[in-house]
């Protein structure tokens, strides 16, 4: 919610109206004011320090001083002795910001030679570094509730069990562009009713005592949003890589199996569009199985053969209504698919007339799949979760106490990412023996487990402070403490049992080991909860989901395209992470992740199949780097135009860490026409960022947006507007006057913003380690992460271990109590 | 139901921590046993929906006040006709003439913002207005039932997120609430999930469930001693969802459930066959209300733009196409058949109802009940003269109001409120109540 008064928008707007109304007034009193300073200004070698407060004095406080308060800010008072003392150090912070990044003074006011900004910047640089050296500030951290995404993972983690519970429990709320923000992380008695039902699920699934009453569970296939009535035959690829190589269109989901056991696997048949969502009797088909105990990936698919005759009529593309086929139906092998191979066949005519008013059937591809069991049940089966669980079985009563207690203990360690003591799973071993008074051991151990996973210690994660610190003292985190925080920056879960063993040796942080332990999990599957995690929500990557762009004007969007961009961009971060390169190669590269759809969407040749597969590109690719990839240039696009000033906020607040301030409440709708002539899309926005009021904002954006305006809504190449707007100019200029055209003039900017964009992703990658907001006095530390990475070509890995091996990640401020 | 000695334990070592922890008096949770005190009586509200709008020319009687004759999509509902009182010629003038106005406003009356992103914008609806009244009374709040899986985006209102026509429930002006169709999932939100749900199963769950938040709330406890103040907020906030889950235990542990649940089996899944599906759907809804799980409900007999085919009575088509009749009369017929067919269920449901006792009456008497549909005229989406009957509820049935043409659907919603004894003053764009609705 912005309120109009306390919105820094508006100060600045404020700013500008009076500080930009009397300009001309003002540099002249400036300029005859100068003689004099220059009179009174000591030798610049004599009093360094002195010269800095004049720096002030003269480019600053002109503006932020106590009567117009530009920005929120007066600088009245300010003293270059302030540093070194430890005050106002986020301000200053924000002072090196703006003018080392050239954003202060604005280009409007007088300017200060460069090599007067440069002492300065290069003073208060230094300055800050020393005192935070000195004084080492940890900032806020507040107590940590795993985000669900976390929750899954640790439990998957925990039992060895491929159970999703994600979708079980509620999304988190988000703060400072990510959703394992401490501070944002809240609990509520709906959540709390979540925990314990997906804690009495899953404890009951690991131990092998899930529901033994046939149950069905159903899998919607995701569809796009086509309005076309294609009816053309599902698409002549596989679908997944967990089908079968001769296979195509259909589908493949997760599914658990609770018991070894009989499992019946049905489908609905459809066309390939989610138009038609009926479930007649007509279009099912099943098949059943025999199913061992735990995770299964179910698929129902069509078989391909090789003869040409199988291709069945092609019908007339329409949006009101079907051309009805003239050659008879043909049959479709329908194929049951369980992990990879297949299980079972039957047959599906390739259409069928209904009875229904001007209605047909192809059912070409699948609806949904569902899974319905288990019958005939032989056991719980020998699943990892069991053998992870049960790591001995009491073979007598006598034997069963100090079997649960060794089990519950080796669990309760790794929940709780400490060793544990007798007395910790005291109260754990009282629900065992509870449960199994009732029922049975293994009764008992699910109890313990299912306490186990709705404890505060498992939820939280637990840091304490060393006995006796004083209240606002900084201390380092213990090495456990430590392994908690750096398995949920890599992997967002628990850490195992090798850096449990390092840190309980103490060991943890030693030169070397770290480094190793780092690149060690960097190389382990579990990795991909930082493309997942981070990546998906530094790059935007989860909007992809939600997007809907116009199926009248994009009807070639679908759902396998949606995919495929997603990927493209979780590749190209992975392959930037595993293989070091550079962070740069973000900005630039000569190579991207593709597959037919994507290649083809592209206008890149020879890339055949569903397969994803690295390629080259070529130093005149508009592909080069994030910013020519369909996943970004969708989410910052509307349904049905492309926004420059979206894409150039984008730009600004992920790729530079310089996020203009959010829009002021009343934004003027554009103006499509002037004295009845009609507008260009660009001269639209222009004439919308040349209002006062919106152009100091808009100069920053704007220029990066209309770089990016070859690429349309979806991401494909364009030269011309969408809606017959006349050829695309894609050249701007930034308002230090840097010229730019197009998205490899854009490219070469940022390029040049090397320490910009390195600062910008290691905030951003900050954050999301942290659990909180960079704040200005974390300053000194993104720095170190900055130099660190600069000095080794860039590479990625610094940035890791930077944060790693940073105060904040690595110390704590014991709280005021 | 027994109280049993532990809770009662676990009640003294709570104030023996000295965390404060409100009980609810026991007395009043249980269900009434006195003489029948209509207005003393936990009031429900019950919302039936039949999707892609009324053919109102087969629903409207032909004449107003008492002794109307019932038209044949209002036959289903004869052995009911002294408790229906029949609304017509409410209309949503404000609103454009979309299948998202007529089912996103049926109980809001508001005016769905068009979008297809995550802005969303409709308005609170009126049965969460009085499941905000309950909710810290009951097990949950409310029930969102429907038969038909909800609609990806591509088969609904174009221009339209498909929120607006998946669902008739609105949390809040920005919050859809799902409905569920999978009696499975509806039974184990009631019951907890399990093989067995009734007896000595149920209570050795409940059982393992108080040791479960025992064990957390005492470990949490242990934990808060050393945190700092930020820290223990979270710690508190944390104690806070552990004693409310505990509070609403206590409810359903006082509650008659095993009595009918023994009744019922554990659902599968979602029924292959339409009508019993609605009927478990039915006989869930009305245990929930039976056992004070919920007080409110709300369901949908098909999604709105639904293309469902009734072959069971003869109609092959899909139902929204076929709504779109253009005066074709045998499509007229079958559009007709279908808007009968789906009265025919809901009256299944009063029978439950009326059949279920409920202090010294049954839940009929207690219940009120609001069937409808989102359009007056499908054919042409028009958003006038758009059909309503109230069972239930302080006045007697028996009669057809006709209000004033355009009368907006807002004051039949605010009328339907105001039994709640929930003062408001308006709601969305009406103008005033019905007030022969109301008690005289």
């Amino acid at each position: 919610m912005i309120y109009r008064t306390s919105s820094p928008w508006f100060a600045c707007f404020t700013r500008r109206r009076f500080c930009g109304l009397s300009s001309v007034a003002i540099v002249t009193s400036s300029f005859l004011a100068l003689p004099a300073l220059a009179q009174n200004a000591p030798p610049p070698a004599a009093d360094a320090i002195a010269s800095h407060g004049q720096f002030l004095d003269q480019y600053c406080t002109e503006c932020h001083n106590d009567d117009d308060v530009a920005g929120k800010l007066s600088l009245v008072g300010f003293n270059p002795d302030d540093v070194s003392a430890g005050h106002n150090l986020g301000t200053w912070e924000k002072i090196l910001r703006k003018a080392g990044g050239g954003e202060m003074p604005p280009p409007n006011r007088e300017q200060p030679p460069m090599e007067s900004k440069l002492a300065f910047t290069q003073w208060l640089e230094g300055a800050l570094d020393q005192h935070a050296a000195t004084n080492p500030n940890p900032g806020r951290a507040t107590l940590r509730r795993l985000n669900r995404a976390e929750y899954a993972n640790a439990v998957r983690d925990l039992l060895a069990i491929e159970v999703d519970v994600s979708e079980l429990l509620p999304t988190d709320d988000s703060g400072y562009g990510f959703d394992n923000i401490a501070d944002v992380l809240s609990m509520s008695s709906t959540l709390m009713d979540r925990y314990i039902v997906v804690a009495g699920k899953i404890s009951r699934l690991a131990v092998g005592r899930g529901i033994s009453k046939p149950v069905v569970t159903t899998y919607l296939v995701p569809k796009d949003g086509s309005v076309l009535n294609q009816g053309i035959p599902s698409w002549d690829e596989r679908a997944s890589d967990d089908l079968p190589l001769d296979s195509r269109g259909g589908a493949v989901f997760d599914y658990y199996a609770p018991y070894d056991a009989v499992y019946e696997i049905g489908a609905y048949l459809n066309a390939n569009t989610n138009n038609e969502v009926d479930r007649m009797p007509e279009l099912r088909v099943s098949h059943r199985v025999q199913l061992t105990a735990g995770a299964h990936k179910i698929g129902v698919t069509f078989g391909r053969q090789l003869r040409l005759d199988e291709s069945v009529q092609t019908l007339h593309n329409d949006v009101d209504y079907v051309w009805m086929p003239t050659e008879p139906p043909k049959d479709l092998p329908v194929l049951f698919v369980v992990d990879g191979l297949t299980v079972g066949r039957t047959t599906a005519p390739s259409y069928f007339m209904s009875a229904r008013f001007s209605q047909a059937n192809f059912p070409r591809d699948v609806l949904e799949i569902d899974v319905d069991g288990p019958y005939d049940i032989s056991g719980p089966g020998n699943t990892p979760s069991r053998s992870k669980i049960f790591q001995c079985q009491p073979s007598a009563a006598a034997e069963e106490a100090v079997c649960a207690s060794r089990i519950v203990k080796s669990l309760a360690r790794q929940a709780w990412r400490r060793p544990v003591t007798d007395a910790d799973i005291a109260p754990l071993m009282n629900l065992y023996t509870d449960a199994h008074a009732n029922s049975g051991f293994e009764q008992g151990v699910e109890a313990a487990i299912e306490g186990l996973l709705v404890s505060p210690g498992f939820l939280f994660l637990r840091e304490q402070d060393p006995a006796g610190s004083v209240p606002g003292s900084v201390h380092a985190v213990t090495d456990l403490e430590f392994a908690s925080r750096l398995a949920l920056f890599l992997w967002s879960s628990l850490p195992d049992d090798e850096l449990l063993e390092l840190a309980v040796a103490d060991k943890l942080r030693e030169p070397g080991t770290l480094e190793q332990q780092v690149d060690r999990m960097l190389a382990d599957p579990r990795a991909a909860a930082l493309t997942e995690n981070f990546a998906g929500q530094w790059l935007y990557l989860r909007n992809l989901d939600l997007l809907r762009p116009d199926v009248y004007m994009f009807p070639n969007f679908n759902a396998r395209l949606r995919r495929a961009m997603k990927q493209e961009t979780e590749l190209f971060f992975g392959s930037i992470l595993r293989e070091n390169r550079s962070v740069l190669t973000f900005i630039d590269a000569d190579y991207t992740f593709l597959n037919q759809p994507l290649a083809e969407h592209y206008g890149i040749e020879g890339v055949q199949g569903p397969a994803f597969r690295r390629v080259q590109l070529d130093a005149a690719s508009p592909r080069r780097g994030l910013l020519g990839q369909a996943s970004i240039l969708s989410v910052t696009s509307y349904a049905n135009h492309t926004s420059v000033v979206k894409r150039g906020q984008w730009i600004l607040a992920n790729l530079l860490a310089s996020s203009p301030p959010p829009p002021p409440p009343d934004v003027p709708a554009l103006k499509s026409t002037v004295d009845g002539r009609i507008l260009t899309p660009r001269e639209q926005t222009e004439l919308h960022s040349s209002n006062p009021a919106c152009a100091t904002c808009h100069v920053r954006m704007d220029p990066l947006g209309y770089a990016l305006e070859n690429f349309d809504v979806v991401g494909a190449w364009r030269t011309e507007h969408d809606d017959g707007g006349g050829r695309i100019d894609v050249s701007s200029s930034l308002p230090d006057g840097t010229k730019l055209d197009g998205v490899a003039g854009l490219r070469q900017v940022l390029l040049e913003r090397k320490d910009a964009f390195t600062r910008a992703f290691a905030e951003r990658m900050l954050t999301y380690a942290l659990g909180r907001g960079v704040e200005p006095e974390d300053g000194p530390a993104v720095r170190t992460i900055v130099r660190r990475t600069a000095a080794d070509d860039y590479r990625i890995r610094n940035v890791v271990l930077g944060i790693v091996e940073s105060e904040p990640f690595n110390l704590k401020r014991t709280p005021e109590l | 139901m027994i109280i049993k000695s532990k809770h009662m334990n676990r009640r003294t070592l709570l104030r023996g921590l000295g965390t404060a922890m409100s009980l609810p008096l026991l007395e009043a949770m249980l269900p009434s046993a006195s003489a029948a005190d209509l207005a003393a009586r936990p009031k429900r509200l019950q919302a039936l929906y039949s999707p892609n709008g009324m053919i109102m020319e087969r629903f409207t009687p032909a004449t107003v006040g008492r002794d109307f004759a019932l038209t044949p999509t209002l036959e289903p509902f004869a052995a009911f006709k002294d408790r229906m009182t029949v609304v017509t010629g409410l209309a949503h003038l404000s609103g454009r003439g979309t299948h998202s106005q007529g089912c996103a406003g049926f109980l809001s009356a508001a005016e769905p913002r068009p979008t297809e992103g995550a802005d969303l914008l409709c308005g609170v609806s009126i049965d969460q207005i009085v499941a905000r009244k309950y909710e810290n009374e009951t097990l949950m709040p409310s029930l969102e039932l429907g038969v038909e899986t909800a609609a990806a985006l591509g088969s609904c209102n174009p221009g339209y997120s498909c929120a607006y026509t998946n669902t008739l429930s609105w949390r809040d002006e920005t919050s859809p609430l799902p409905v569920t169709i999978n009696p499975r999932e509806v039974f184990e939100r009631m019951f907890g999930d399990g093989d067995v749900v009734e007896g000595a199963a149920r209570l050795a769950r409940q059982d393992r469930k108080a040791s479960l938040l025992d064990f957390v709330r005492e470990d949490a406890a242990r934990l808060s001693g050393k945190l700092g103040s930020n820290d223990r907020q979270k710690m508190d906030q944390y104690l806070t969802a552990v004693r409310d889950v505990e509070r609403r235990m206590q409810m359903a542990n006082q509650s008659n459930v095993d009595e009918f649940a023994a009744g019922v089996d554990v659902p599968a899944g979602v029924p292959a066959n339409f009508a019993e599906h609605v009927k478990l759907m039915f006989d869930l809804q009305v245990i929930a209300m039976q056992t004070d799980m919920t007080r409110v409900g709300s369901f949908m007999i098909g999604r709105e733009l639904s293309n469902r085919t009734y072959q069971e009575i003869g109609v092959p088509d899909s139902h929204h196409m076929l709504t779109h009749h253009q005066a074709d009369p045998e499509k007229f017929d079958r559009v007709a058949m279908i808007n009968r067919l789906h009265m025919q269920h809901f009256a299944y449901l009063l029978e439950q109802l009326a059949a279920t006792p409920d202090g010294e009456g049954s839940l009929l008497d207690s219940t009120l009940v609001l069937v409808g549909a989102g359009f007056g005229d499908p054919n042409s989406h028009d958003l006038r003269n758009l059909p309503a009957i109230v069972f239930g509820g302080k006045r007697s049935g028996g009669q057809h109001i006709r209000v004033a043409a355009n009368t907006s659907k807002a004051n039949l919603l605010l009328s339907l409120v105001h039994q709640f004894d929930i003062p408001m003053d308006s709601l969305a764009d009406s103008t005033g109540i019905i007030s022969e609705l109301l008690p005289s």
